[in-house]
């Protein structure tokens, strides 16, 4: 007589094959077993396809946003110390700048982003968040001297990779989107800091942990606006 | 650089069979959204002790039981984690309570929830994830034997209360 924990261990693919084909053979020959094996494998698949749907739905963005952005704050001081040195060595660029006023005055320290509940600015495909359509459209076209509408893009620049990644600032938010796959990916997203959304983007300055990510991921210098339009004409590629 | 990519892009790539987890130990999918984001942020902090070249996924799932545990523990619900297995069993008896053929996640959520935490971990592990008794061993930090045994009492309350 085979004991519970051995059956079920056949059951679970668990035994060595001399010791599965023994069981096997036992349960085979015994009715009980057969129907018990029966009735474990159906409850098994049950349970599976009732927990099995959960890996195709849509993730909640918090989730995703926690992924991608959680370690920024952990680095953000180191980062911003890396920004301003670096902000010496571009002193022509405006949104630099401007930047650099916004890190000086030290107290918009950006909240990490979304139980933002408004009109979300990102959509979660497989895992991955993309711009939604009006930001897309920004992406694709605005320039960075376009006058400020709904979005305004700020930064264009490639990264280690040689994708080109976009800054922009929306009415709530602020974030990074890099091209991939022919899309606009997000490698980040922040909320406005409560109650100084307009004076804040009015001032034109940087959220100082959208700053740190576009440091990290930044290689080599920002655009210039010949060089955007030049890669808008291409397709950013 | 890239090592830090590879690990967010590996807790990325694992974050939908997390929260299946999280939804097999927690009673109601707000909880499991929790328990999920909490074992991200968790991750992300202790990064640094993840042993490149182990499975990210073991480690994942361990630290998201561990919080499990701990919230548990913190609810003062103590008593679920060595719930006898008989109320289980006793709620299975009842024939309204049997679950159809086409259960929904609800009801499997529900039917989990009947069982001792001890052995909800274990058949979610084994039978809804997938692993292998060694490795649901290591991550529950328990010997095969104890993880082979609740299996068997988890496995046996469950097919009863499901209406077989």
């Amino acid at each position: 007589m085979v004991s519970d924990e051995t059956f079920f261990a056949w059951l679970d693919g668990e035994l060595d094959p001399a010791e599965a084909a023994r069981v096997e053979m036992e349960v085979a020959a015994d009715a009980k077993l057969s129907a018990m094996a029966k009735d474990h494998r159906a409850m098994q698949e049950r349970l599976m396809r009732a927990f099995d749907p959960l890996l195709g739905a849509p993730l909640p963005n918090p989730l995703v946003a926690a992924v991608r952005n959680l370690p920024l704050a952990e680095v953000v001081d180191l980062a911003d110390a890396r920004a301003r040195r670096q902000l010496r060595h571009w002193p022509s660029a405006p949104q630099w700048g401007a930047m650099a006023a916004t890190l000086a005055i030290g107290v918009l320290i950006g909240t990490i982003v979304p139980h933002q509940h408004e009109a979300a600015p990102v959509e979660v495909q497989g895992g991955k968040m993309y711009a939604t359509a009006a930001i897309d459209r920004a992406l694709d076209r605005q320039l960075a001297s376009a006058p400020p509408g709904d979005v305004r893009v700020g930064l264009t620049f490639r990264d280690r990779e040689g994708a080109i990644c976009r800054s922009f600032t929306a009415s709530a938010s602020s974030g990074l989107a890099c091209r991939e796959n022919g899309r606009w990916m997000l490698r980040g997203i922040f909320a406005a800091p409560e109650g100084q959304t307009t004076d804040y983007r009015m001032a034109g300055g940087m959220d100082p942990n959208l700053a740190a990510l576009v440091d990290s991921t930044m290689a080599g210098q920002p655009f210039d606006a010949k060089a955007e339009e030049q890669a808008r004409s291409r397709g950013w590629r | 650089m890239d090592r830090s990519l590879s690990f967010e892009d590996g807790l990325s790539a694992l974050l939908p069979r997390l929260r299946r987890f999280a939804h097999t130990l927690s009673r109601s999918p707000a909880d499991a959204d929790d328990l999920t984001q909490a074992t991200v942020e968790r991750a992300l902090r202790s990064k640094s002790q993840w042993e490149p070249g182990t499975r990210l996924d073991s480690w994942l799932y361990r630290i998201m039981r561990n919080l499990w545990i701990d919230t548990v523990r913190s609810r003062g619900r103590r008593e679920d984690l060595h719930a006898p297995v008989e109320e289980a069993e006793r709620l299975g008896e009842d024939p309204r309570n049997a679950i159809e053929a086409s259960i929904d996640l609800a009801k499997a959520m529900a039917a989990m929830q009947r069982l001792p935490e001890e052995q909800r971990e274990i058949v979610a592990l084994i039978l809804i994830e997938g692993f292998g008794y060694r490795e649901c061993s290591e991550i529950l930090g328990l010997p095969i034997g104890t993880v082979s045994s609740r299996l068997v009492r988890g496995r046996t309350a469950l097919l009863q209360m499901m209406g077989e």
